[in-house]
């Protein structure tokens, strides 16, 4: 069901192509026909959520003139709708979301496209991941988690989804590593379905801990029903002033789960600048930080420049942690 | 008990405003009219409907989605009705008896008697979810992926029994399901499974398969007799209520459809394909004359039709009480209230109970509103039987291929449905029987995921499916209708 998606921007997104002959290529670029933002995955999810909250954001403040479409072009973890924007090059009206995926699914070799295949506008937001675990576990912190990992593996199912490789899976086998437990020993039990059903998993016994993004859990945790053992950030958040960094317990591990922008390739100096700073002024506006406040992100901004060098680096560590799991051969 | 009835008022308060009464009707009707159309289901129009929600007070914008949700659930039978082809998965059994129903000249009754048995459905359904939703919910949590995998079985072979003619084509319909259920990446280790064109890396969307099978068939049916028109008369057509006979054999069924599509409702990942084809199973075992279903049988359009709108009250169970969503409409429900600021889950019958309360005393309104749209809608419905088939069905071909590209926006789903049409007018043929292929292509992929993480759990040992008792009695039943469809069958040679 979820791969359906709006009927309306459909139509509107043909009208589009029909009516785009010549880009004007002026001194002062500006969008020309409607702007289609790319979500490619389908309606609910992160990417969709994001780019719904930056067509708020660029209509309510009147950033552009033209009318803000998100279109949703779920399929191959993002290929689809990233080979979509590929197809668009040297049009400056569609931008696309992204996250480390993009990365992922090169490194791992599912997809061609990478960071450096379109121009990336900015970095937006965060999440952080975490382990949690029942609230009435015996365990309450990382070490006392994977001590127990040490005496029987076998028996400490940890779930995780939607697929091996993501960023959930990468942070349990790096902390695996560094706690001191054999990450080789780890039994996953994989949940496509991610949260729907990794938390009445755990809920109901059947696993004993989940890998997960913080915003998946946060109305478990508050409602007292899971405990989270340890939290991905730098430093300790806001809601959650009692959940200790994985930093705090000894080991040196802070992990964005970070989503951002990217705009398709062969775009003039122009267009470039018109979306760095398009996107700069959005995140300052009230509507921007109220829809963050309300879906509970972290704003995380870096304008075009910072996210590119963030990017290389990003997938150059992936690159490692991917390797000494024996992700990549 | 009485804090309950005093929650109600509340909900009724925040319910009978005519801002919220205006919204469950708009979204009742766009919900039924999107569920009509083949491909368009309640996820898409819920979608739609977002950046409408912008501008509302997050109660009006659940309630508008709900009403939208359940209008789909309504709407989705009609063209089932009609033109045999299902507007979404779980009205898929709706053509089994609706679709001769409407053949024999009874299409105006047919609608009445699925309208109505919506409206009770959906009606046990709220009331379930307001009294047993806590019991229920810890319920649901016992069920892992051993109780999930026994289900889904159960499910699979009760299908086979209520297939027509030979059991063993019964299994192959099935067997090929579940093999085409098999391509594309697999969630478990991210391979690729038979994927020869990068087109099928995603795996085969068995809606596309769904619209070939029953949409395109259909008029490649009907094309050798093109200028024959149904047998019916003007008069009968023309109405849309039920008679004594069909009240009376509609009783039961409801009885039966609405607990059972409310539980299965309530399960992780199930849903309304599963709820009503089990519920099409229960009525024809319960029968006295089970030759009658598949020919316009009351019973078989009553039971499912409850059991399906029961479901979609179920569904929501797991969504007001975990925070997670149990249905992809349910989802992007949730991403919609996010963004409005409100995060449905256990606190929020604490923290906001004139959200949780008000969009549930807005269903109980709701379900009387779609009742109203839907038997007077059935008027100008009838009248499209009257249009010859060879207008007819080229719009039924264009429609179906509308619906295919809109599900994914892929021209490659044109080869998938003309191939799959082509098939389904061979499997016709040669009498094997669609609706077990449908099933198992539907559940083929769920049943494995549920197998694999059942193994993972319990160490590769095969004894968690018999230890855990939940799942061995699931196994037991789809041991006993496995022996029953043998029984009918052999009963079946000997004549």
């Amino acid at each position: 069901m979820n791969k359906k998606w709006t009927l309306l921007s459909g139509l509107l997104a043909s009208v589009v192509m029909v009516g785009s002959a010549g880009v004007a290529q002026a001194a002062d670029w500006k969008p020309t026909k409607p702007i289609e933002l790319i979500a490619p995955a389908g309606p609910g999810g992160g990417w969709d959520l994001l780019a719904r909250s930056m067509q708020k954001a660029l209509t309510e403040e009147k950033l552009v003139d033209q009318p803000v479409l998100v279109t949703n072009k779920p399929g191959g973890g993002g290929a689809t709708g990233w080979n979509y924007l590929k197809s668009k090059s040297g049009q400056g009206e569609f931008l696309a979301m992204t996250s480390a995926l993009i990365l992922q699914n090169n490194l791992l070799g599912k997809s061609d496209l990478t960071f450096n295949s379109f121009y990336p506008v900015a970095n937006l937001m965060t999440e952080w991941e975490v382990v949690a675990v029942k609230a009435d576990a015996p365990w309450k912190d990382g070490k006392e988690f994977f001590e127990a990992m040490k005496k029987d593996p076998a028996n400490m199912h940890i779930g995780v989804g939607p697929a091996l490789g993501n960023n959930d899976h990468i942070q349990f086998l790096a902390l695996s590593k560094l706690f001191g437990a054999d990450p080789k020993a780890v039994k996953f039990v994989v949940y496509p379905n991610t949260a729907a059903e990794q938390i009445p998993a755990l809920l109901g016994g059947h696993i004993k801990a989940i890998t997960i993004s913080l915003g998946e859990t946060m109305e478990q945790v508050k409602a007292g029903k899971i405990r989270i053992l340890g939290i991905s950030s730098d430093k300790r958040i806001k809601e959650l002033p009692n959940v200790a960094t994985w930093k705090e317990q000894g080991v040196d591990f802070v992990y964005p789960h970070w989503r951002g922008v990217i705009a398709a390739p062969g775009l003039s100096p122009e267009q470039q600048k018109f979306w760095n700073d398009t996107i700069g002024k959005m995140v300052k506006t009230p509507t921007w930080k109220k829809a963050m406040q309300n879906l509970e992100w972290e704003e995380y901004y870096q304008d075009a420049t910072a996210h590119a060098k963030f990017l290389a680096d990003k997938n150059t560590q992936m690159k490692e942690s991917l390797t000494a799991v024996g992700l990549i051969k | 008990m009485d804090t309950v009835f005093h929650n109600l008022m509340l909900g009724f308060d925040v319910a009978l405003t005519p801002v919220n009464i205006m919204w469950v009707f708009i979204g009742g009707l766009l919900g039924t009219v999107i569920g009509m159309l083949p491909g368009l289901g309640p996820a898409t129009g819920v979608a739609v409907l977002i950046p409408v929600t912008y501008g509302m007070n997050p109660t009006t914008a659940l309630i508008t989605m709900c009403a939208v949700y359940y209008g789909a659930m309504f709407g989705g039978s009609r063209a089932s009705i009609m033109i045999n082809t299902p507007g979404d998965a779980s009205a898929i059994v709706t053509c089994f008896d609706g679709y001769p129903m409407a053949k024999k000249g009874k299409a105006g009754e047919a609608l009445a008697i699925s309208a109505w048995a919506s409206f009770v459905g959906g009606m046990a359904g709220m009331v379930f979810l307001i009294f047993l939703t806590a019991p229920v919910a810890a319920m649901a949590l016992k069920f892992g992926p051993a109780e999930k995998f026994s289900l889904m079985l159960f499910a699979l072979t009760a299908t086979i029994t209520l297939s027509e003619g030979s059991i063993l084509k019964g299994f192959i319909a099935m067997g090929l399901g579940l093999m085409m259920a098999t391509i594309g990446l697999d969630g478990q280790s991210g391979a690729s499974r038979f994927v020869f064109v990068e087109d099928l890396q995603d795996g085969i969307d068995f809606l596309v398969i769904m619209i070939g099978f029953y949409a395109v068939t259909e008029v490649f049916k009907n094309f050798s007799d093109i200028d024959q028109q149904y047998s019916v008369d003007a008069k009968s057509i023309g109405s849309v209520s039920m008679s004594k006979e069909a009240w009376r054999r509609s009783f039961m069924p409801w009885l039966r459809g609405s607990p059972l599509g409310f539980l299965v409702g309530v399960l992780p990942g199930a849903g309304g394909t599963i709820a009503t084809f089990l519920s099409y199973a229960v009525e024809k075992s319960a029968s006295k004359k089970p030759e009658e279903f598949g020919h316009g049988a009351v019973e078989g359009l009553a039971g499912p039709e409850s059991a399906n709108n029961a479901c979609s009250c179920g569904a929501l169970v797991p969504l007001l009480t975990l925070g997670i969503p149990g249905s992809g409409t349910a989802a992007v429900m949730l991403g919609a209230l996010m963004m409005l600021g409100v995060r449905p889950g256990p606190v929020l019958f604490e923290q906001h109970p004139e959200v949780a309360w008000g969009v549930i005393a807005s269903m109980l309104v709701g379900n009387i509103v779609l009742l109203a749209i839907n038997l007077p809608l059935a008027i100008p419905l009838v009248q499209l039987l009257k249009i010859p088939q060879r207008i007819m069905l080229p719009l039924v071909l264009g429609m179906g291929f509308m619906g295919t590209y809109f599900l994914n926006y892929s021209s490659f789903d044109f080869i998938l449905v003309s191939v799959s049409a082509l098939g389904g007018y061979m499997l016709g043929k040669l009498s094997i029987p669609i609706p077990p292929l449908v099933l198992a292509l539907i559940l083929g992929g769920m049943t494995e995921q549920s197998y694999r993480n059942a193994l993972q759990i319990s160490n590769g040992s095969i004894s968690i499916f018999y230890e855990k008792p939940i799942s061995l009695a699931f196994l037991i039943m789809a041991v006993i209708s496995l022996v029953y469809a043998l029984k009918r069958h052999g009963k079946i040679v000997k004549v």
